[in-house]
């Protein structure tokens, strides 16, 4: 299981966090979810024989959204 | 029946525009809210079609149904509200009247998160993006869950219609006493209902070029949204700040000041001063008058038809409706030196008197 936070400085409104968030019913094996406009962050929970950071990272960026590392 | 068609022409013409002024800022935040969605949801599917400018949006005819729909939703909860306020008001028929102090405290609030979201929306510092409420994941994820079923997620303007009947204009509340004065439900929540479907078509007119102009100019439409809401936000404080009586207001920083004295007349014992209500400001707006001397203020209207006629002395819970010409003397009993502020029931227009 891996743990991880990104910032999203993407995020313009709240309505993101909705689409973020979102990513739990895209991918397989996402655990925890947590993406708030207030604080511009992204914080996840995988289970990494089931998805990669990669593919979560790519995900996002399908919808509009760049993961930075913090 | 005469009173319904009256009710219904009177929102159709001034109730519409005076009602736009008003609430225009709820309803406009929501269409901002709206097409915030609308276009992150093009970026994405762009963004899914391989292209990821932004510019390329264009405002298609669904995108403008939807605004249409929006405003329609709005509009309707906006009348089930006024009409259920109707009724009540009827059932009521005594008097039901927010206190100025507590309708000025809710227009600061309004104007205080207006101006926030105008700042946030303009990007100017991380700290007004709490000016939007995060709604909890629990509902986010039943929404999102509810969205992908379903397609449509209009609440807010539902909830946004519904929150008008906290900040009526000053012609609606005119048909809110007449709604209390008939002192019946039925008749209460038709004369409203009335009314309020009378405001409706300006207010969708105007809405709706607002947004379909809107969604062509793209992303300088959040600036002319964020600068619109920006200034009906400072609106809505000014009317606040002047509803309980504050000292500064923008209004007064900046409107044409008449002053004028209070003369003493030996007739009632008493400085009397005459103060012109016209439609658009009181004349004189600044009154010097001497601490300790019981005043009379001389309202005098002339075909007055705006809200300058609902004149109210906040600290004084003094509010009289004024005739629309004639002379309505108000005594106020000696004050200590001071300021007392005067403004109409809406804080539109306002003046002051000072004791020295």
């Amino acid at each position: 299981m891996e743990k991880r936070e990104y910032r999203v400085p993407g995020m313009h409104c709240p309505n993101c966090k909705i689409w973020l968030e979102g990513l739990e019913d895209d991918l397989p094996g996402i655990l925890q979810i947590y993406a708030s406009y207030h604080q511009q962050i992204l914080r996840i929970e995988f289970d990494d024989h089931l998805v990669s950071e990669s593919e979560i990272i790519r995900a996002a960026n399908d919808l509009g959204y760049q993961l930075l590392a913090e | 029946m005469i009173d319904y068609l009256a009710a219904f022409i009177t929102g159709l013409t001034t109730g519409g525009l005076s009602c736009l002024a008003v609430q225009g800022g709820l309803l406009t935040s929501s269409i901002a809210r709206q097409l915030e969605n609308d276009t992150r949801q093009l970026i994405i599917k762009n963004a899914g079609n391989g292209k990821r400018s932004a510019s390329k949006l264009q405002s298609g005819p669904l995108q403008n149904k939807r605004s249409a729909m929006a405003i329609l939703l709005f509009l309707s909860a906006k009348l089930i509200a006024y009409t259920l306020v109707g009724f009540l008001l009827g059932a009521l028929g005594s008097v039901f009247q927010l206190t100025p102090i507590l309708q000025g405290a809710f227009h600061i609030l309004l104007g205080v998160f207006m101006v926030g979201n105008a700042l946030r929306m303009l990007n100017v510092h991380p700290i007004f993006r709490y000016f939007t409420f995060e709604p909890p994941r629990s509902l986010t994820r039943f929404i999102r869950r509810t969205a992908r079923t379903s397609q449509s997620e209009f609440s807010t303007p539902i909830i946004l219609g519904l929150l008008t009947v906290f900040i009526p204009c000053g012609v609606t509340q005119t048909v809110m006493a007449l709604a209390m004065a008939a002192g019946n439900p039925v008749q209460g929540a038709l004369l409203l209902f009335a009314f309020t479907l009378g405001t409706s078509p300006i207010f969708f007119v105007l809405a709706y070029l607002f947004t379909s102009l809107g969604a062509k100019l793209e992303r300088g439409f959040m600036l002319i949204t964020a600068a619109l809401i920006l200034f009906l936000g400072i609106i809505s404080l000014d009317t606040g700040l002047n509803l309980v009586g504050s000292p500064v207001s923008v209004s007064r920083l900046f409107g044409p000041e008449s002053v004028e004295q209070a003369r003493m007349d030996l007739f009632v014992d008493r400085a009397v001063i005459q103060i012109a209500v016209e439609n658009s400001r009181y004349s004189p707006n600044v009154v010097y008058a001497q601490a300790g001397v019981p005043i009379r203020l001389e309202l005098v209207t002339d075909n007055t038809q705006s809200c300058t006629r609902a004149f109210t002395i906040p600290s004084l819970d003094i509010a009289e409706i004024l005739p629309k010409t004639g002379v309505v003397s108000i005594d106020i009993p000696p004050q200590r030196a001071g300021r007392l502020g005067f403004t109409c029931s809406m804080g539109m227009y306002s003046g002051e008197i000072i004791f020295q």
